[in-house]
């Protein structure tokens, strides 16, 4: 029943949409199909208005450094049919660029602020203000792969005195003011 | 004629603007839910434009564990939601091992079955306090809050933790059951089921809750999925709408239990169902431990070191209390994650639905339909 439905709705997609390609062998109820960037609006919107997919479970931004390229995934549901698809497509990673599709659901307006933010993807025609999580951010895209989260910390943040060579911060305040600590709390020193 | 109309128009809109007051309800706020700020104009005392504001709290949990391996997450992802954490350490775990393949030994899918209820009436405690006290009701929150203890005392024997377990893991879960553990369940259980009656007496029959709560915070029925309303808010609009239902994972396919609904899509709708909930959460709790199987509870997978995963994606969705949350993982067949996503309600909730649905609402129930909505800042910025 699952397998012929799952038929079904490949064969109607590619009538559709020539340049779906298709992936369809995974035992349970999914789907996977990757598109240009180009037709994406329009299999969303078919999908959504024309064969049930009403819910947007979610959309993620993956980042594949070494092609050069940032694949965008829409994973959406159809509460008829119990059957989630996924939607693929490929940016160019020094350029990428894709359209706003929160006519669609309104909620992509969020993952859209997203993907600008933590991927520097540029979406064209977003209503959104500059900044969603990030403040005054002057680097790169922080979820890109090359940024080096580890790097990023030793840089903007210093360790408190008293950290630098491992001891015991109580300690080194104590030392420096002259006090002494509590016996109580001696017990928990290194 | 039009161009008088235009001046009108311009003159209205601007004495409107005069008239509109801007107010920043968060981040340090005792009605919101969390670390967020809502920021809203007012007219008198009508919200006529809001706008969430997030950004205190993001700790790029996703990109962290990009550098960590497939097991090490677990200490990452029980705070991705602290109120109920286990549905995330679920769906993580399930994704795994849908890309693995890895088989789940029977027991261990009725043990976190039963994790999973527990977590969901531990976090139902949590938002009868929330919801109650945003509408200045106490008592209810102190009782509520004080009981969820108990839950909390099972949690601490089988796992550890009171609030973080990181119990469920990919394979199974980490520990069986302790000796005499199932009896306590159920007498805790027995304990809720009185006490569901003073809860009701305080809260559902009390005026002021009614009367604050009924065609508050409305959310059209026709809208609710486009706009991506998801969990109890959606059943609250009538929709029945359950992923334990619709997309079964675990064993929710072999337990008896059914999915409330109520219309009219108001707080006081959304409230009803979470009540009736409960109880269901009761009655699955109680099956669980009539039809757990003896057997193994954990298929060990190899040197968490070593451990690499098949090349690929995989998404699972769990049914938690704030609705639908999900974990999207992919592989580039490393011992590290090459991404993870996690989809929260909350991250749907507290932004563009909060945002609709605040408009034309009275200033003073921002923090009670931000309650109802379960929204959870943490869950936004993971």
């Amino acid at each position: 029943m699952m397998k012929e439905l799952k038929e079904k709705i490949v064969q109607r997609i590619k009538a559709n949409f020539a340049d779906a390609a298709e992936k369809n062998d995974f035992n349970y109820n999914r789907l996977d199909f990757t598109v240009k960037k180009e037709t994406i609006p329009s299999i969303l919107f078919y999908l959504k208005d024309e064969m049930g997919f009403i819910h947007l479970s979610d959309a993620n931004c993956v980042d594949w450094l070494e092609e050069g390229e940032l694949e965008l995934v829409f994973i959406v549901w159809s509460p008829k049919d119990k059957i989630k698809i996924f939607v693929r497509t490929r940016l160019d990673r020094d350029n990428p660029v894709m359209d706003n599709l929160d006519m669609i659901w309104p909620q992509l307006n969020t993952y859209e602020r997203e993907f600008r933010e933590m991927f520097g993807v540029q979406v064209t025609g977003l209503e959104a203000p500059d900044e969603f999580i990030l403040e005054d951010w002057q680097g790169p895209p922080p979820f890109r792969r090359d940024f080096d989260t580890a790097a990023y910390a030793e840089k903007t943040f210093w360790e408190r005195p008293g950290r630098e060579d491992a001891q015991d911060v109580r300690e080194t305040i104590a030392n420096r003011d002259g006090e002494e600590i509590p016996d109580f709390a001696k017990k928990y020193s290194r | 004629m039009e161009k008088k109309f235009l001046i009108l128009q311009k003159n209205t809109q601007d004495k409107m603007r005069e008239k509109a007051t801007t107010l920043y309800i968060g981040p340090q706020h005792p009605g919101i839910t969390g670390n967020m700020m809502v920021k809203v104009q007012v007219e008198g005392d009508t919200i006529v434009r809001a706008r969430t504001e997030v950004g205190y709290l993001h700790r790029a949990f996703e990109k962290l564990q990009e550098r960590r391996n497939w097991l090490q997450s677990f200490t990452l992802l029980c705070r991705f939601c602290v109120p109920e954490p286990d549905p995330v350490e679920e769906s993580y775990a399930r994704a795994v091992e849908l890309l693995e393949g890895r088989e789940v030994p029977e027991r261990a899918k009725y043990i976190r079955v039963l994790m999973l209820e527990l977590a969901r009436m531990g976090s139902y405690m949590l938002w009868y306090g929330g919801q109650s006290g945003s509408l200045g009701l106490y008592t209810i929150g102190q009782w509520t809050v004080g009981d969820r203890n108990y839950i909390l005392d099972l949690f601490e024997e089988l796992t550890g933790g009171r609030v973080y377990h990181m119990y469920i893991w990919p394979g199974g879960v980490r520990r069986d059951l302790p000796e005499g553990f199932a009896d306590k369940v159920l007498r805790t259980m027995d304990y809720f089921e009185k006490r569901l009656k003073d809860y009701d007496d305080l809260m559902f029959e009390n005026t002021i809750f009614q009367k604050r709560t009924q065609g508050v915070g409305v959310i059209p029925k026709e809208k609710a999925v486009e706009w991506g309303v998801v969990g109890p808010v959606l059943r609250g609009c009538g929709i029945k709408s359950d992923i334990r239902i619709d997309d079964p994972y675990e064993v929710y396919d072999k337990l008896d239990f059914i999915v409330p609904t109520h219309e009219g899509g108001d707080i006081w709708s959304r409230a009803l169902v979470r009540r009736q909930e409960i109880r269901q959460s009761i009655r699955i709790i109680r099956q669980v431990i009539e039809n757990m199987p003896s057997g193994e509870y954990y298929n060990r997978i190899p040197n968490p070191f070593k451990w690499t995963l098949p090349k690929g994606d995989a998404y699972a969705r769990t049914e938690a209390t704030r609705g639908e949350v999900a974990m999207y993982i992919v592989s580039d067949g490393s011992i590290h994650p090459r991404r993870t996503h996690f989809r929260g309600a909350a991250y749907v909730h507290g932004i563009t639905l909060l945002e609709k649905i605040l408009i034309g609402e009275n200033v003073a129930d921002i923090s009670a339909i931000m309650n109802s909505l379960g929204v959870c800042p943490p869950e936004i910025e993971r």
